[in-house]
């Protein structure tokens, strides 16, 4: 086995590379592929009350096999040369300190120079830990965590006309630098396309069939940022990368689609056998292609390079397809959109609802404040990546 | 207003669990105006001549200090008060001829240079006493920069030990005071303890010859320095230790033992007065290790004047995995803990040699030259080969020269603490 950093030999099962320090758990080795060709050939297992998925959008693209991702094909459709929003966003509220909350060290004042008064801690910026909050049922946090130097998790959500919710997240690769600008551009862009679309009416195959091409659209003008970055950067060898996954509540239809390995639950409320919970997304990455050839789940994520990502945005993308899921929500709930900061700690549905019971017993009443424990959740199981969690409750009426 | 400007030189990268921060800091004035000019400010200038019996022995000795005191009654600049004290015995007035200072004017310039050509020697050399004279006199001067010139040719006697001792501990923080030492019979460790105290230089003069160009020249640098009392304070965060405050260029003066603590975070370190110059400060903080990750800021370095912060410069702590990061040292803090650890080696080396341990001294004299060698410092590389002869610079081998003159051991002493300045990408 050779590390997704400097090409180093290291033993199966290390955490970091003895050369060069590399993180190689939870960093994604994105340049890996499974070396059959177009990955957006496999086919998709349905779940039960899901009204079916399969890869949609344009076309796969052909990808040599083993040919490390450096080929920069675009995905068709894409609008290639955007750069709009980059060079602002690494600058301005982003990068700025707020030096008018406590330290998060150790609660003292922080001074202008952005440093705290007493214990030197630096203050964070807004890029590093904001949340966004609508009303006390949609509400998201995107954390920097304990161990990264940079968040280059990202997110934007949004309410869109009669009420629709949007949640978008991109992880960005940590491997390739300037991930922490793609990641922003991409869901900014995506979560602005999904909050103009209309309301859908009709039957719940009419609606499922207007949102499906709206969030490939959300996707496509997504991966056009990350490639706009890349350009901005003069196309560097390691173009900045993330992963994609965006989730619309439309009255009691939710509707997903995701590049990658960040994903999408839907928890019901209570806990117990009772409790209906589903991982919506299935993450693009070398572990399910593991699982798929006969591993069990517990023997593919004991496998260093499980979380290699198959699928992500950027100008290096082999392939960017997004894959699609709709729900139709029964019951009350909440859709959980996250990165792999927290499902790394927590990964099935039953351990994540425990989680958001307990936030909520302890005293959490909005959806921000139960996203901001379930971040605190995974700093304290030591913050090993950067953490995004965002949800909305869904209600619908009782028959 | 004067200008100040500060700049960090560092590597900000620690490893796990590491906990010594290393900066270099470099200040640079401009803009400082003349001594005196200040708002509110007028400067105060005291030129000691020692007139003690071995300054006639040989003559041209005095006669070189009547002409050096003469030149540098012309560089004060007009406004400035003043004052010529002869020192031997006691400190005695020559200008003016009562006890006080005079103002700087067309008339006390003539008068105070007509006073010192009547300069004569005789009596002992009470340095202690000279010093306690001019802290009286400094002590009526209006607010402002306080310099005083101390010159000597030989080492105390006439007064008790410990005269000097207790007049410096009164006179810190009072008057900057730069000193020479004409010839080579004077202790090159007493000058040196109140270049010290008093935030001056020390130097050699060994010929007579020589003296009135060096008093101009030290004149015309006081009277340069329009910042008055400039202050460093250095902040640093809870739980951790300020390891040593040095300055490091133009030379080299750990000011560490200076620190005035102002409140639990902060101290304060006196730097005398500025002129149009640049001085790096080598700053190092001991905190306590954060996770890998975090950034914390191991000091915050201001300049101060008048209780106003003029410049400020922070040195960082970002703790990290990456070895490629960590393991460097800026080249900034390398050369000037080589500098420092130059002075360091000569002073021992030299202190080996006169308590007759020439093994030591060889091996630590060699040290330096290798030192001095490899960081570029010409100047010491010249001092040394005036006292070692070289057989191996890479290898720091040398050999103590059997003839040494005395005035270049001396130089060699009191110019250890010159450093070179790093040589910066533009």
């Amino acid at each position: 086995m050779t590390c997704t950093h400097c090409g180093a030999a290291v033993a199966a099962g290390d955490a970091f590379c003895e050369a060069c320090g590399g993180d190689l758990v939870s960093v994604p080795a994105s340049t890996a592929i499974s070396g059959t060709g177009s990955v957006a050939d496999t086919s998709v297992p349905t779940g039960p009350s899901s009204a079916g998925s399969s890869p949609v959008g344009s076309s796969p693209v052909e990808s040599s096999p083993g040919a490390h991702g450096r080929t920069h094909q675009i995905v068709p459709g894409t609008a290639a040369g955007r750069s709009s929003a980059p060079a602002t966003i690494s600058a301005g509220i982003w990068t700025a300190v707020d030096t008018s909350i406590p330290c998060t060290a150790c609660g003292e004042i922080v001074a202008d120079d952005g440093f705290c008064t007493v214990c030197g801690h630096r203050a964070r910026t807004r890029r590093e830990h904001w949340t966004e909050t609508h009303g006390d049922r949609v509400g998201a946090v995107c954390d920097k965590g304990i161990s990264h130097a940079r968040n280059e998790d990202a997110m934007a959500t949004a309410i869109g006309p009669a009420g629709v919710v949007v949640l978008v997240v991109c992880d960005g690769v940590t491997t390739a630098p300037e991930s922490d600008r793609a990641s922003l551009a991409a869901s900014l862009a995506a979560a602005d396309v999904l909050a103009a679309q209309p309301a859908t009416e009709g039957s719940v195959a009419a609606r499922i069939s207007a949102w499906e091409p709206r969030l490939v659209a959300a996707c496509r003008v997504a991966n056009g940022e990350a490639v706009g970055v890349a350009r901005a950067l003069g196309d560097p060898r390691e173009p900045p990368s993330c992963t994609f996954v965006a989730a619309v509540v439309d009255d009691d239809l939710v509707v997903t689609a995701w590049c990658g390995d960040s994903r999408a639950y839907w928890l019901a409320d209570g806990a117990g056998p009772d409790a209906v919970g589903e991982q919506l997304t299935i993450d693009h990455s070398l572990g399910t292609e593991m699982i798929r050839s006969g591993m069990t789940r517990e023997q593919a994520e004991a496998e260093a390079t499980s979380h290699t990502i198959t699928r992500w945005l950027g100008a290096d993308s082999i392939d960017a397809t997004p894959e699609f899921r709709a729900m139709q929500v029964d019951r009350a709930g909440w859709l959980l959109v996250c990165s792999d900061g927290l499902w790394n700690y927590a990964s099935t549905p039953a351990e994540l609802s425990a989680l958001v019971e307990q936030a909520r017993a302890d005293g959490a009443a909005t959806a921000t404040a139960i996203a901001e424990s379930l971040a605190a959740f995974a700093n304290a199981c030591g913050g090993r990546d950067n953490i995004t969690v965002a949800l909305a409750r869904c209600e619908p009426p009782l028959p | 207003m004067a200008d100040f400007k500060a700049e960090v030189f560092q590597n900000e990268y620690l490893s796990d669990g590491a906990t010594d921060v290393h900066g270099v800091v470099s200040v640079t004035c401009s803009g400082a105006g003349v001594a005196g000019q200040t708002a509110g400010t007028e400067a105060a200038e005291i030129i000691i001549v020692d007139t003690s019996g071995s300054m006639d022995m040989p003559p041209a000795k005095i006669a070189a200090a009547r002409r050096a005191a003469k030149v540098a009654i012309e560089e004060i600049v007009d406004g400035t008060w003043f004052a010529v004290l002869s020192g031997h015995t006691i400190a005695q007035m020559v200008y003016p001829p009562h006890p006080g200072l005079a103002k700087m004017t067309a008339v006390t310039r003539r008068d105070a240079s007509e006073a010192v050509t009547r300069l004569r020697s005789g009596g002992a050399t009470a340095i202690g006493a000279w010093i306690a004279a001019a802290t009286e006199l400094f002590a009526q001067a209006p607010a402002g920069q306080r310099h005083a010139i101390l010159l000597t040719d030989g080492k105390i006697e006439g007064e008790p030990e410990g005269a000097l001792e207790a007049a410096l501990a009164n006179a810190v923080g009072k008057f900057q005071c730069d000193c020479r030492g004409i010839g080579s019979d004077w202790v090159v460790d007493e000058l040196r303890a109140i270049a010290t105290a008093l935030l001056g230089t020390v130097d050699i003069v060994a010929e007579p010859a020589d003296l009135e160009a060096d008093f101009e020249e030290m004149m015309r640098n006081a009277m340069s320095r329009g910042v008055p009392d400039v202050r460093l304070r250095v902040w640093a965060p809870q739980g951790s230790e300020v390891l040593f405050v040095r300055q490091v260029a133009p030379q080299v003066d750990d000011l560490t033992s200076r620190a005035t603590r102002i409140s639990p975070l902060v101290v304060e370190f006196p730097t005398g007065a500025w002129s149009d110059e640049s001085r790096d400060y080598h700053v190092s903080v001991r905190v306590p290790p954060a996770p890998v990750g975090n950034e914390r800021l191991a000091a915050r370095v201001e300049l101060v004047v008048n209780d106003q912060v003029l410049a400020k410069a922070l040195v960082k702590a970002v703790w990290s995995a990456d070895t490629n990061l960590t393991t460097r040292i800026d080249p900034a803090v390398a050369h000037y803990t080589g500098q420092a650890q130059l002075a360091d080696v000569i002073q021992r080396g030299l202190a080996a040699k006169s308590a007759g341990d020439e093994r030591t001294a060889t091996v630590l004299l060699g040290e330096a030259a290798k030192l001095a060698h490899d960081t570029g410092n010409e100047s010491t590389t010249r001092l040394l080969a005036k006292v070692v002869d070289v057989v191996d610079v890479d290898a720091g081998t040398v050999r103590l020269k059997q003839q040494v003159a005395k005035s270049d051991e001396m130089a060699l002493d009191t110019r250890s603490t010159k450093t070179t300045r790093i040589r910066r990408e533009p």
